[in-house]
């Protein structure tokens, strides 16, 4: 595993994420009333996505799109493996490697996506 | 792009204030009284204050560097490793799940001698139930109104306060005379524990309009809490004979009967509910968040991660924890022991304080190029005076109370055992099944 991945693996590791959300049902209708914005960035390398939750579905952008709700910040490597669901959040957020930002109950729900999606 | 900030400096000293504002405080600034010559609790409240006032700096420092809602547990990892972190929040947790134990004690003969229909075991079941109820469903309370509670109360207290004051005029007994050295350390020991919860505002730090708001918030906070004990102890031992606040465990209905008849102790009894019920509910939100995280990475069974597909709000840590509190609360009530309790939230806090002070020092040696929004002016000098002071103050509370300083070796000795012990097999379980999983998909 590289120490710094690149914008084009975390996008694929995001649109992965992405693709599982929007493949689960329940997951779209627990979150029909769910709209936000999150921020995805890297700390070592030039990279800014934005998942945009609306109405239940989940999309994927380029860049930064409007004001956050949320913003998730870690090194490149952590996002790819995050997102692809290599590891779970909760340790590297624990050890402060992964910063979320953001209301705490918007964090929990959150994780609850990425738990639903990549399992334990 | 910006992040979304949403409360303001009012709220922030709100939320703080209104975290160590509970019944039981008044249990504890006469405990405060009791060590002193006199009238002179003031003196030891307050310096208490000024103490909890260097911890606070130390908090905003650690809150700057690393804003999270893990906040201590991600401040003590940093600096002494997650197996420390993990060992300090365990035993922290199940002071803080006793502290409510403390409270339903309070407030339930509070309740029971206004609304003589319910006893106190009825009381207990019927509050506990209620917040537990409030947390499954994920209510919360909005900004706007908790701020108006907590200044609700506030100025009750300040106004009775002041009556009781007025009414007994002249009658102040050596006020600034506080009594032995040794009498008012353990004064000032345990009147850390009216503080208590002032700092769990910092998970706050990425909602505020300002992130300096966190920390002049909770200076704030101290402030009024310093000032508003200190004046309200003071009239109740201007108004009430010490030796009965004492052995009561609800004194501040003894002062508000003295002051102001039957309409005080109704009066009293609606402050002291709104106050338990707050008391409970960040009790309970803290906790039940803490166990779900823990759940995640895998350092408690996996159960406490399960989440309400409704709510959204960690439902079996929070039944778990209503299960418990039932059961302690019952057992308080049964053995009356509310003061072990007390004394126990007071030195784990000035514990959690000392290693803060730490934490402080430590990371910045160990992590010197980490951005700091906030420094604590004057060097080395604060953290390291909140390190020696509060762990004099630890020791002075267990030396106090044997059966408290018991309970917390025991606890530690257990929650060491657990991490050593019984983590490593939840985690390496959680890594086989993951395994699993993947060669399955």
């Amino acid at each position: 595993m590289t120490k710094v991945a690149s914008h084009d693996e975390i996008s694929k590791s995001l649109k992965s994420f992405v693709e599982g959300y929007n493949r689960n049902a329940q997951l779209k209708a627990m979150n029909r009333d769910w709209n936000r914005t999150v921020l995805v960035q890297a700390t070592d390398i030039s990279s800014q996505h934005t998942l945009v939750l609306r109405d239940g579905e989940l999309t994927l952008l380029e860049g930064t799109a409007g004001e956050a709700d949320l913003t998730v910040t870690a090194g490149s490597d952590l996002l790819r493996d995050l997102f692809s669901g290599e590891i779970t959040p909760t340790e590297p957020y624990l050890d402060g490697r992964l910063k979320v930002l953001g209301r705490e109950e918007d964090i929990i729900r959150l994780d609850f996506i990425s738990l639903m999606i990549w399992g334990e | 792009m910006a992040l979304k900030r949403v409360l303001p400096l009012r709220t922030v000293v709100a939320t703080s204030v209104g975290l160590a504002l509970a019944s039981s405080s008044f249990v504890a600034a006469v405990q405060v009284a009791s060590f002193v010559a006199g009238d002179a609790a003031w003196l030891a409240i307050l310096v208490a204050g000024v103490l909890c006032m260097l911890a606070a700096l130390c908090f905003s420092e650690l809150n700057g560097m690393l804003p999270s809602a893990a906040g201590l547990r991600l401040w003590l990892g940093r600096a002494f490793g997650s197996g420390v972190a993990l060992t300090v929040s365990l035993l922290y947790m199940a002071v803080l799940t006793g502290i409510v134990g403390a409270e339903s004690y309070v407030i339930s003969h509070i309740m029971a001698a206004v609304l003589t229909f319910w006893s106190p075991a009825v009381w207990i079941v019927l509050m506990l139930a209620f917040v537990t109820l409030l947390n499954l469903r994920g209510v919360k309370l909005a900004g706007n109104f908790q701020d108006l509670v907590t200044y609700a109360v506030l100025c009750s207290l300040a106004v009775m306060a002041a009556a009781g004051l007025a009414r007994g005029q002249g009658s102040l007994t050596t006020p600034l005379s506080p009594g032995s050295v040794d009498g008012f350390i353990r004064a000032v020991a345990v009147g850390i524990f009216l503080f208590v919860g002032f700092e769990w505002v910092a998970p706050l730090a990425e909602e505020v309009t300002e992130v300096r708001h966190i920390s002049r918030g909770m200076l704030v906070a101290v402030g009024i809490l310093s000032v508003g004990y200190a004046l309200f102890t003071v009239a109740m031992t201007s108004l009430v004979p010490k030796e009965l606040l004492v052995i009561s465990s609800t004194p501040q209905v003894l002062f508000a009967e003295r002051a102001f008849g039957a309409a005080g102790v109704a009066w009293m009894a609606a402050l002291s509910l709104a106050a338990s019920l707050k008391t409970f509910n960040a009790g309970l939100i803290s906790v039940s968040r803490f166990m779900y995280a823990t759940a995640r990475e895998h350092a408690l069974p996996s159960v406490f991660a399960r989440l309400s597909y409704r709510y959204f709000t960690p439902w079996v840590a929070i039944l778990t924890l209503f299960v418990v509190t039932v059961v302690l609360s019952l057992g308080v009530l049964w053995t009356g022991r509310y003061l072990v309790l007390v004394n126990m939230a007071a030195a784990i806090e000035s514990v959690v304080y000392a290693l803060v002070g730490l934490a402080v020092i430590f990371l910045r040696r160990k992590e010197p190029n980490l951005a700091r929004p906030f420094f604590v002016p004057g060097g080395m000098i604060v953290p390291l005076v909140t390190v020696v002071v509060f762990g004099v103050l630890a020791v002075a509370v267990l030396v106090t109370d044997r059966r408290a300083l018991l309970y917390l070796v025991l606890g530690l000795l257990l929650a060491a055992a657990y991490v050593r012990l019984v983590v490593p097999r939840l985690r390496e379980r959680a890594r086989r099944a993951r395994l699993a999983r993947r060669r399955q998909a």
